[in-house]
């Protein structure tokens, strides 16, 4: 099996070989196995902070499980920060693992299904996730192929993203400022002036460095500025720099920035979590969802209201907000998948999953209502994170009509120009990695305004042109090509 | 076992010897020479296989140099490595000077108490992770609200933008390191103070040596095989720098990276997004590879003057 | 001047005016390394929106045990944590110093005659290494250490490092007539080690014995590697891990799902230093112990007569 011209790997890895050979013992598959009699277990990664009862909830639902699939359930939660490390070193040493979490912004999903750590789950999806297929949204799987196969089973949430202005309304009500008519960056201008004039102590525009100004562009990879037009025909991808959208937001930013309506240390700022917890701000910019006024108000203490800055368009990032993958070394792909389907159509283990043990955890109110109890601080789960959320069981002070305004919100979406192109880098990573370091050198000082424009583009653009911009783009532009031309 | 016995029993001294060097030799086996193998993956493009590592390593494409091209494709690769290397020389000077300093005054002292509260305050700062250190620096820098500006303002002196004029930043990159590390050094060259035979200074001390005289030519030359030794394991460290002094003090502000861009931080910003292992790998094995011919090339220097203080 | 004639012909001695400038330069520096850590106390102890609105200040507004109470709502996890780190660190540094003074005193010896090539074996350790995740599956799949406290206490064991220290300590601190002397006694090696080498070499032993202690304290990248239980995390991993989550969480911030869910549970600013101060107090009082060896009447022995 092994050809000789590889030999030489074959003997630097001799010394690991041992080590593979004896791990490698053990394993060995049975036919019998996965019935309600002799379940498998399956090992769940996710993210989040480890709660305490995950092995007493995991318990419960392997009962369920088991009745139903034959599976058990095995839970390891990894906390935020740490989660996309440790998987990474996980999948590739070849741990066993049979679930994992996987999303746009933890654990890349499409970096990853590219390396090989999840199983192509195309065939699965049909033979055993019909249930899947039938609830989700045809964007969500349509978005979340990688080479025209899919690896991950989005959650059913909210699809499209859609930016929006967030306002304090302390002052908004204060001054009586009209925020109907806000839509762009420069419709701002008046009412950060009349809060700048007025008050001193409060952040008229309160930007941090992950600042990102809006352009109707959707971007090839997150934050590099390569972009096709929203409402392109063509799919020519441009240098977002070079744009006239973008050269008018930055002489924007940089106008308001010199008029103090940002904060100096916008281009160093991690976060604006402080001036959050004092309320010291008026107005900022998000991405939004339904009902998230509700969410932030509660989540600040103090009331926050919200305008459209865009339309609701559904990018590749929006659709892979949270995923769930099977490991490409599961043993049991089928039984995982069934698992995967039973979680996104069973309302019962999904709130299990979700909420705990019903009268430990929570208890209802009505038939989709419930309460936390006390013990839930024991298992307080994200629930956007454990599939289809639609499922999951409303809160008392959740609005009744909560997951139909989802559906609205989802079927309002438009799909953005590059929903489902996932750009292969491994022809270009030493370019990426050039280009990346010239990035993260003057983004945040442009698009906080902190710099101007009219010098810091040109040589930003000049540097990323020595990176090898061009190089990048070209092979992207290649790529979208044979993508538009297969996807006709 | 017989055999074993016998051999034990017929008192070599290198038995004895290489009995006392065994248990680390097999820790370094385990934990050091075994993971070396996966240094071949700097020559990959690694994708992994549902066979485990060693499958993935053998499938994995062969890529050549591929993997240590984005070290050199740029400017950058000048400015970091200038960065690297300029900041270590000056680290390894003045940390060796100011550390053996401190160690000498805390030794000299005549009040052996209050030596030992200044030396336990020094370690403190070893406590404090990066992240900490880089909001105290910027509790002092901030634009508006840092303690500098703000005295700097009862002078009438204008504010400086700490966090976007690279000028000062070389001066404070090397103060936090040094005021972060002195402590810790000291320690190693205190103990070799304490280890140093009385009887050497008492008979200096009949000889009429005054306490100069006594620090310039017993103290320093007793301590100069240990600050070789320590020199030597720094030049072998010269590419590497440290990512926390580099990232999370300046605030990773894009505007100073002329001065704070060095190798570490320039490899972590360049495969955050594509998270190429072979890449990473190749970054190690080239600052490795670096630091080792000039350790050699040192040691060799060293031996030629004198055997005992060289590394090997 | 006066110093000189009180005290005759003590020619140890330093001057008064040197004594005052020694002084005030330690005392200053050390000083400035305090500092920064007593202010990490007060903040650990300010209210937080209070902290939000007036940054640090040396006598905030309102004080507050919040942060603790945060920390402290882990409870019997934070208590176990300790004891993980305690017997994690006090295992791990008499194996750490037993393998590194075995090591170090052999290569030490000119009588070894492979002690070049082991020197150049430990050193050739400190630059070279596999990566991560060769060293996770030595350590995951080879030695099964997954989820074993040993996974906390081998990794860290051994260092070349501090073996090329101890070497120059042996060399330079213990006179070759000694272990000539014992050699003549009849002593056997490992006698002659044990029995004069080590008692010489007290405050180089202390030197590896507290850099090693520091380095298992301080440890929290091998646990989140290798520790899935809650019962075997040390503490700091198990701080590290509300710190590392903070900070992923903010630069998150415009993920909505993220910021609103999670973001708003989180412990800030004021945690941050609570738990500096919990992960350092207890390792602070540890550290005269180790200091008596490096810090002691030079002068006692010099001028005893």
């Amino acid at each position: 099996m092994i050809r000789k011209k590889r030999s030489f790997t074959v003997a630097l890895s001799l010394l690991l070989a041992m080590s593979i050979v004896l791990s490698a013992c053990g394993g060995g598959k049975n036919n019998s196995e996965g019935t309600a009699e002799k379940p498998v277990e399956l090992i769940w990664y996710t993210i989040g902070t480890p709660q305490k009862d995950v092995d007493k909830v995991m318990a419960e639902v392997s009962k369920y499980t088991a009745e139903k699939i034959g599976v058990t359930v095995k839970m390891s939660m990894i906390d935020w920060g740490d989660y996309s490390q440790k998987l990474q070193v996980m999948t590739a040493s070849g741990e066993a693992v049979d679930i994992m979490f996987t999303s746009s912004w933890a654990f890349d999903y499409v970096q990853n299904a590219r390396k090989g750590a999840f199983m192509q789950i195309d065939d699965l999806l049909k033979e055993h996730g019909q249930g899947i297929v039938d609830t989700l949204d045809p964007a969500f799987l349509e978005g979340s192929k990688v080479d025209g196969h899919n690896y991950g089973i989005p959650a059913n949430k909210e699809l499209p993203a859609q930016e929006v202005w967030r306002f304090n309304k302390q002052y908004v009500d204060k001054y009586k400022l009209d925020t109907s008519n806000v839509y762009s960056l420069e419709s701002l201008e008046p009412l950060l002036k009349t809060i700048k004039e007025n008050e001193p102590d409060v952040y008229p525009f309160a930007v941090d460095k992950n600042q990102m100004p809006y352009v109707p562009y959707d971007y090839v990879i997150e934050k590099l500025p390569m972009a096709v037009s929203l409402d392109t025909t063509d799919y020519k991808i441009v240098n977002v720099l070079d744009t006239p959208e973008m050269k008018q937001i930055l002489n924007t930013m940089h106008k308001y920035y010199k008029a103090g309506y940002i904060p100096t240390e916008a281009a160093t700022m991690d976060s604006m979590t402080d001036v959050q917890t004092t309320g010291k701000w008026f107005a900022d910019r998000a991405t939004s969802q339904p009902f998230a006024d509700n969410l932030w108000s509660a989540s600040y203490g103090y009331p926050v209201v919200s305008t459209p800055a865009s339309d609701a368009m559904i990018y590749n990032w929006s659709v892979m907000g949270s995923m769930q993958a099977i490991s490409a070394n599961s043993k049991y792909p089928e039984k995982a998948m069934e698992f995967l389907n039973l979680l996104n159509t069973d309302p019962v283990l999904r709130n299990m999953v979700d909420s705990g043990i019903e009268g430990v955890h929570y208890k209802k109110a009505s038939d989709n209502v419930m309460e936390n109890l006390d013990e839930s601080k024991n298992y307080d789960m994200p629930t956007f994170s454990l599939g289809n959320v639609m499922l999951t069981y409303l809160n008392t002070t959740d609005p009744t009509n909560k997951w139909e305004e989802f559906k609205k919100f989802n079927d309002a979406g438009k799909p953005a120009p590059l929903l489902g192109f996932n750009f292969d880098t491994s022809k270009v990573t030493t370019e990426i990695a050039s280009v990346q370091n010239v990035k993260e050198e003057y983004w945040a000082a442009l698009m906080t305004g902190t710099v101007d424009p009219e010098t810091y583009l040109a040589r930003a653009n000049d540097k990323f042109k020595a990176a090898g911009l061009d190089k990048i783009m070209a092979e992207a532009q290649r790529q979208l090509d044979e993508w538009r031309a297969a996807n006709k | 076992m017989g055999a074993f016995g016998r051999f034990f029993k017929n008192i070599n001294k290198n038995a004895a010897m290489l009995i006392m060097v065994l248990p680390a030799t097999l820790w370094f086996i385990f934990f050091s020479y075994l993971p070396m193998a996966g240094m071949v993956i700097a020559f990959k493009e690694y994708r992994y296989s549902r066979d485990g590592f060693l499958a993935s390593i053998i499938e994995s494409k062969w890529v050549g140099l591929q993997n240590f091209k984005f070290l050199f494709s740029t400017n950058d690769a000048y400015i970091i490595t200038r960065n690297t290397v300029v900041y270590n020389i000056f680290f390894i000077v003045l940390g060796l000077v100011i550390a053996v300093a401190m160690a000498i005054m805390l030794a000299e002292i005549t009040n052996k108490r209050l030596a030992k509260v200044y030396q336990t305050g020094m370690f403190l700062p070893y406590f404090l992770s990066w992240v900490i250190v880089g909001y105290f620096v910027f509790s002092f820098l901030s634009l508006d609200r840092g303690v500098v500006n703000q005295v700097a303002g009862w002078f009438g002196i204008d504010p400086v933008n700490w966090y976007s004029d690279p000028t000062y930043w070389p001066i404070i990159i090397v103060v936090v390191f040094l005021w972060k590390s002195v402590g810790y050094n000291s320690v190693i060259y205190l103990a070799a103070i304490m280890g140093i035979d009385k009887s050497l200074y008492e008979a200096a001390m009949i000889d009429g040596a005054n306490k100069w005289q006594q620090i310039r030519n017993i103290t320093i030359p007793m301590l100069t095989p240990l600050i070789t030794i320590l020199t030597l394991l720094a030049i072998g460290k010269i590419f590497y720098a440290d990512f926390g002094l580099f990232y999370q003090v300046p605030r990773d502000s894009g505007t100073l990276y002329s001065v704070t861009n060095v190798i570490d931080t320039y490899v972590y910003r360049g495969l955050k997004s594509t998270g190429e292992i072979g890449m990473s790998t190749a970054a190690g094995l080239y600052q490795s590879l670096i630091g080792f011919v000039l350790v050699i090339t040192s040691n060799g220097i060293v031996r030629k003057f004198n055997k005992d203080n060289a590394l090997f | 001047m006066s110093a000189q004639t009180t005290k005759g012909r003590d020619f140890h001695r330093l001057t008064t005016a040197w004594n005052i400038a020694f002084h005030a330069v330690a005392g200053i520096f050390a000083l400035l390394c305090v500092f920064p850590f007593l202010f990490v106390t007060i903040i650990s102890f300010t209210d937080e929106t209070t902290l939000a609105r007036n940054g640090y200040q040396l006598f905030p507004e309102k004080w507050s045990v919040e942060a603790y109470t945060y920390l402290f709502k882990a409870g019997d996890q934070l208590l176990r944590s300790y004891g993980v780190t305690i017997m994690v660190t006090v295992i791990g540094t008499v194996i750490g110093v037993v393998f590194t003074a075995l090591f170090a005193y052999a290569i030490s010896r000119h009588s070894f005659k492979y002690r070049n090539f082991f020197a150049f074996f430990a050193f050739f350790t400190m630059l070279f290494n596999g990566g991560l995740v060769p060293t996770y599956i030595i350590v995951t799949q080879l030695l099964g250490l997954k989820d074993s406290i040993w996974a906390l206490i081998l990794p860290l064991a051994v260092n070349a490092f501090y073996i090329m220290i101890l070497r120059t300590f042996f060399s330079t601190m213990v006179p070759d007539a000694i272990i000539e002397s014992g050699k003549i006694d009849g002593a056997g090696e490992f006698g002659i080690f044990f029995k004069l080498v080590l008692p010489l070499s007290l405050p180089g032993l202390a030197t590896i014995g507290l850099f090693s202690t520091l380095g298992y304290w301080n440890d929290w990248f091998n646990a989140l590697l290798y520790i899935n239980t809650p019962n075997l995390v040390p503490l700091q991993s198990m701080l590290m891990r509300i710190e590392n989550s903070m900070q992923f969480i903010m630069q998150n911030s415009q993920n909505a799902s993220l910021s609103v869910g999670v973001l708003q549970s989180m412990p800030q600013d004021t945690s941050r230093m609570a738990m500096v101060v919990l992960a350092t107090g207890p390792i602070v009082f540890a550290y005269p112990f180790f200091q008596r060896y490096f810090i002691q009447g030079l002068t006692v022995g010099a001028v005893k007569e």
